[in-house]
């Protein structure tokens, strides 16, 4: 006898899901709706794309799956849903490039882009958006436009929320696992400001976005100060002055197109090597102005862009923060396809002497190269940390320190390339001391621990002051010093690696860098951090 | 017709001014030089345009930041 129950053919008729798949169609309309026309009228005539635009801006097209777009809340009547207001976060899976990405951005049609929660928070701080990233190890962008909770959810709540009950925490760990992008897209207080700086990139909009940690009300209030948003902290401060965001877009859509130029240099996560992009470009290309660039007069200054622009693969750089800290210029670019990390000294702003605006720069694009296996070239032309009253009283000692402590801990494989300067503590934060110690100088490259100018002043001081014609005796000790300084004897001891016609850089660099693709591998996975920065 | 602020990126001394009121500036060419950690570093009108101002003459001192003149772009 047969066990099983034959189905009855009123079970196998095809059941009827209609009007469920309805209002699942009606309520993902309501979604796309955001906060209705009106609201949607105003945030374009503020000059700014809604949050559904933005994901096709910067998204492979089509590309969007999105996650969570029933989240809201119903206004119900006699089982009916009248109205629906959607939450104020839209967050999904995504490509760029045709890889995968964790996406997620404030709706500000939606009240402004407030902080909100149901079960379980979509994204801002924590939540799905993140979580996403870091389990399946994919970048992470987050569209900020939101200025945070508000005090009125208390009320809702009938208590205060202590702090970071949505915290930072799985932020904090993206950093060393995923690339984090944050785009500063409208005005950011309070959380999503803090949250754009958990970043290892930041961008914002000029004139249409601001971020702070308390906007104009609050400083009126507490400070007394009447300031506009865009005074407190527009790309003119956050950018230029502060640094407290990389870089800055003219509009949304040169935004969108830094953002997926960012991410074409990352690997997915530090599990893996970043992609090897076009080889068009041959290593044996040779620059003839490489050997005249470097002027002979030392007090003259010259183009680093340039001399950069001329080793690296054609038009593969991607400058970050160019606006801050500019005597040290910090950008990611190509050598015969492999993503490289430039380090510059930049001779046009302070002769290249690292201020603590600089070295902060530097600090941070270190750890970047670090943690993504990007190999770190220097182009050396530092006469030491940046010196004077000002430059003391901003911690340039300090910040500088710090950023040779970090270049000591890295492990990715470092090239010091000496251009011209290389002097004390600064040219030593140019070193791979943690590796191979690699130095190759250019026949213009001079170093030691001061320069030869203020070093005779001070070390001679006496004799100088004594001499019949006191300036005429210190030039003349100065050129006996500038005699045993020529890069050649120490290349004879083999203090410096290997001296190298300008012209061969990019060969020499490219050679070296596809070489050591094999101590890369070996150290794949995130880098331990230890000891106590000072 | 925009008037742009030309800014010093260095703190130092105005060693030269290059260019008068009223001329055309390449773009790329300089406007003055500012000595400054013992280098002479020119200020740069990396767009060009013409100069219509000068806030500063040899021998002043400047600040990081410090407007210095206006290009007329």
């Amino acid at each position: 006898m047969n066990q099983s129950t034959p189905l009855s053919n009123e079970a196998i008729e095809p059941a009827d899901w209609s009007a469920e798949l309805q209002e699942l169609e009606q309520r993902r309309q309501w979604s796309k709706g955001l906060g209705g026309q009106e609201a949607i009228a105003r945030h374009h005539a503020n000059n700014r794309k809604t949050i559904r635009e933005r994901l096709e801006g910067v998204l492979d097209a089509g590309s969007f799956n999105e996650v969570g777009s029933l989240t809201g809340k119903s206004d119900r009547a006699d089982g009916r849903v009248n109205q629906f207001s959607p939450a104020p976060y839209v967050c999904g899976l995504g490509e760029i490039w045709g890889r995968p990405v964790s996406i997620g951005g404030e709706d500000f049609t939606v009240k402004g882009g407030i902080s909100w929660s149901g079960d379980r928070k979509k994204g801002g701080q924590g939540g799905f958006v993140e979580d996403l990233a870091h389990d399946y190890r994919i970048p992470l962008i987050n569209l900020i436009d939101g200025a945070g909770g508000s005090v009125t959810s208390m009320l809702r709540r009938g208590y205060s929320v202590f702090p970071g009950v949505h915290g930072f925490e799985q932020s904090v760990r993206l950093l060393g696992e995923v690339p984090v992008v944050c785009a500063v897209m409208g005005t950011a207080a309070g959380g999503p400001a803090g949250r754009a700086i958990l970043s290892h990139w930041s961008v914002m909009i000029k004139d249409t976005s601001q971020v702070f940690a308390a906007g104009p009300p609050v400083v009126a209030r507490s400070l007394g100060q009447t300031i506009t948003k865009e005074e407190l902290g527009g790309s003119d401060v956050a950018v230029d002055l502060a640094g407290t965001i990389d870089n800055v877009a003219e509009n949304e859509q040169e935004c969108w197109e830094m953002i997926r130029r960012f991410l074409s240099y990352m690997p997915q996560n530090v599990w893996e090597l970043p992609p090897v992009g076009d080889q068009s470009d041959p290593p044996s290309r040779r620059e003839e102005a490489l050997a005249t660039i470097i002027p002979k007069n030392r007090r003259h200054p010259y183009k680093m862009h340039n001399l950069i622009g001329m080793i690296v693969d054609k038009d593969s750089t991607f400058e970050i923060a160019p606006r801050f800290g500019k005597s040290v210029i910090t950008s990611l670019a190509r050598m015969h396809g492999h993503v490289v990390g430039i380090i510059a000294n930049n001779p046009m702003v302070y002769g290249g002497a690292m201020d603590a605006k600089s070295a902060r720069k530097q600090t941070h694009f270190v750890e970047l190269c670090d943690t993504f296996h990007i190999p770190i070239v220097f182009f050396v032309d530092v006469p030491g940390f940046m010196i004077g009253k000002e430059a003391e009283a901003a911690a340039t000692l300090r910040e500088g320190m710090k950023s040779v402590y970090v270049g000591l801990q890295a492990s990715v494989p470092m090239y010091t390339v000496v251009v011209r300067k290389c002097y004390g503590m600064a040219g030593m934060g140019a070193t791979d001391k943690n590796g191979l110690d690699f130095k190759i100088a250019w026949p213009s490259a001079e170093w030691g621990s001061l320069p030869v100018e203020g070093g005779v002043s001070a070390a001679f001081k006496r004799e100088i002051a004594a001499a019949p014609d006191p300036k005429k005796r210190e030039q003349e000790i100065e050129k006996q010093f500038r005699e045993s300084a020529s890069p050649f004897l120490t290349a004879e001891a083999f203090g410096v690696e290997e001296i190298i016609d300008p012209r061969e850089t990019r060969a020499y660099l490219c050679r070296f860098i596809e070489a050591s693709i094999y101590k890369r591998k070996t150290a794949l996975g995130p880098k331990p951090k230890f000891g106590v920065r000072p | 017709m925009a008037v742009e602020q030309l800014k010093s990126d260095v703190t130092g001394s105005v060693w030269k001014i290059v260019a008068s009121i009223g001329d055309d500036i390449a773009p790329g060419d300089s406007i003055m030089i500012i000595e400054s950690m013992k280098m002479e570093i020119p200020v740069i009108c990396e767009e060009g345009g013409r100069l219509v101002a000068l806030h500063v003459k040899e021998g002043d001192s400047v600040a990081e930041g410090q407007n210095i003149a206006e290009i007329e772009i």
